[in-house]
């Protein structure tokens, strides 16, 4: 059975519908990358599966527990690192560890070893006496996270983990968040961040106005983008005849000349390439170099989320 | 992993959340107290000298009920607290986390409780000293009864912080709460002299049953009516079962609805 099931779920604030019937599930020890432009619905989505909010229709199933039943059950298994920090400012990084730490039964003497583990990590041992408030924004939110690898909980929901941290911190945090799923965590990844879904997630969820418009993993997503891979041969010459030789073959769509350049569009641009390459050069085309273009996780994005495709 | 704390621990944790945030502010703490040591020493010296010619040793009323109103207000910042977490979203945080409401209630309103009794054992000690009535049974006896009535309070406050969304609404009716509590009560000013519409309100105030309880304790020639401690009971009851129900109502309905 799946770890998080979301059921219908639908959550509107008055007459505004931030969720519109989201149904998916999320597997145990899978890392989820939740996508989707601002304003889709990924946080309201988090906070229904956390009892925070409760679904105006609908249900989410954590490990076989619904949210809206047993909350206190549901909650026991979640840690959540928010999108923007909430914690007491007026505390110290210590002491807001510390006490996150204990509310969520971690024990002490783990604790206190995890603490200086995750403190050491993020380079903020020299900071970890001072009042929050006073801190940088990407320390803060190094902070938020730190609560979640502190707790090392069932399921551990990040809400844009590396947004304002800088290259190093973003790397920690990915081998963090990867050591934690490792450990048998179930991840919840929501990002704007096209390379780091794709690098993290196993599988993702692209949300759209509210509503969940495809999930699967990044690979098969990119792989439902037909047609749009590119390969761009530099020839010696302009070749026109060679575009009526090229567009015999089945999976290209089109094909043009942009001065030397041939740019071919086709699916399964990667098994093609060295077809085509025999086939412009049985032809007579002297080929230069050689590009291939695949469609990226920005472009499923752009696609599915009705955004336009470039 | 991590194993379900059970809910005593959990209270006693949420009780550590405010006391940290407490030591973190001292300058409160200075401020209040000040405001007291004024009160006694002036306001009530000078009161005491002009009603002296009553008989009546005003001063010795006065300063238990001090105490008393000095632990009614700090009991109302809780509230405060949690109207601001809530604006900076921390509520959601807490929300999150592996308690029900109940229990959140429960801790938060014994947590701004123990933050008062924190503020004013200091001064009921010096209130039973300068009375000439100290003992230890009796000092800590009247913590217990001031406990219980900030227990209460801090439930009325944080019951207002969860039915209250405007801002500028919610400490208006915060301080006429507290007015209330504070004033239409028999802690600083015995109620016969009260005008009379208020003295039924006032024979029934929560602040005037734990004044009179623990002058009761303290001063000879004080005694408390029975009925005055099922007030104070009743009080924390009603209280922590409203603040609890409305925090449900608020989350049921999700927030900002
Ligand atoms: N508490 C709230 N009250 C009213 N409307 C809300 C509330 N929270 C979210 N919304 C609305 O619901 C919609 C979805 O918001 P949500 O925060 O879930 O989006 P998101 O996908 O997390 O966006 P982002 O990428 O900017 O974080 C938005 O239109 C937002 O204005
Ligand atoms: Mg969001």
């Amino acid at each position: 059975m799946a770890m998080i099931q979301f059921k219908d779920v639908a959550k509107s604030f008055k007459d505004v519908y931030a969720v519109k019937g989201v149904t998916c599930d999320i597997e145990d020890q899978e890392i989820f990358g939740l996508l989707g432009p601002n304003g889709a619905g990924k946080t309201t989505l988090i906070m229904t599966m956390a009892t925070v909010y409760n679904p105006t229709r609908g249900e989410v199933v954590v490990d076989g527990h619904s949210a809206s039943a047993e909350p206190d059950k549901v909650k026991s298994l979640i840690g959540i690192s928010f999108q923007d920090p909430k914690y007491d400012r007026i505390l110290s990084a210590r002491e807001i560890l510390q006490w996150h730490g204990k509310v969520t039964g971690v024990e002490k003497g783990v604790r206190e070893k995890r603490i200086d583990d995750v403190l050491t990590k993020f380079g903020l041992a020299g900071e970890a006496k001072k009042r929050t408030w006073m801190l940088s924004g990407g320390t803060k939110k190094k902070i938020e996270n730190a609560k979640v690898f502190v707790q090392r909980p069932k399921i551990a929901v990040f809400d844009e983990p590396t947004a304002y941290l800088d290259v190093p911190s973003r790397l920690m945090v990915w081998d963090m968040i990867d050591e934690l799923r490792d450990g048998g965590t179930t991840v919840v990844l929501a990002t704007n961040m096209m390379d780091e879904a794709d690098r993290m997630s196993d599988r993702v969820g692209i949300m759209s106005r509210g509503e969940m418009v495809q999930v699967g993993e990044p690979a098969r997503l990119k792989g439902t983008l037909k047609g749009r891979d590119v390969i761009e041969m530099k020839l010696e010459a302009p070749f026109p005849e060679l575009v009526g030789e090229v567009k015999h073959v089945e999976e290209v769509k089109e094909a043009h000349f942009e001065g030397d350049l041939l740019k071919i569009a086709l699916s399964n641009g990667r098994e093609l390439l060295p077809h085509m390459i025999n086939l412009v050069t049985a032809k007579g085309g002297k080929v230069q170099s050689v590009n291939l273009k695949e469609p990226s996780l920005e472009d499923v994005f752009l696609h599915y989320t009705g955004t336009t495709l470039t | 992993m991590s194993s379900k704390p059970s809910s005593l621990f959990i209270i006693w944790v949420l009780i550590e959340r405010d006391l940290r945030t407490l030591v973190k502010s001292p300058w409160i703490l200075i401020n209040r107290t000040v405001f007291f040591l004024i009160q006694l020493f002036v306001f009530a010296f000078l009161i005491t000298k002009l009603a002296s010619s009553l008989g009546f040793n005003y001063f010795a009323f006065y300063s238990v009920g001090a105490v008393v109103s000095t632990i009614t207000s700090i009991a109302f910042i809780i509230g405060e607290d949690l109207f601001e977490e809530e604006e900076m979203g921390l509520l959601d945080y807490l929300l999150s986390l592996p308690f029900g409401h109940t229990l959140f209630v429960i801790g938060r309103a014994l947590g701004g409780a123990v933050r008062g009794l924190i503020y004013v054992t200091p001064m009921m000690i010096l209130v039973a000293y300068l009375d000439g009535y100290f003992s230890v049974v009796g000092v800590a006896g009247s913590l217990l009864v001031i406990f219980v009535l900030a227990t209460g309070i801090s439930g009325l406050s944080i019951t207002l912080a969860m039915l209250i969304r405007n801002a500028n609404r919610f400490d208006i009716m915060i301080a006429l709460a507290e007015l209330a509590t504070v004033r239409v009560s028999a802690a600083i000013y015995p109620l016969v002299y009260m005008p009379k519409v208020l003295q039924p309100l006032a024979t029934y105030s929560p602040v005037t049953s734990a004044s009179d309880i623990v002058r009761a304790i303290f001063l000879p020639g004080y005694a408390s009516e029975p009925y005055e401690t099922v007030v104070l009971v009743l009080f924390v009851l009603i209280f922590f079962g409203l603040g609890s129900a409305f925090l449900f109502r608020k989350l049921e309905g999700g927030k900002f609805e």
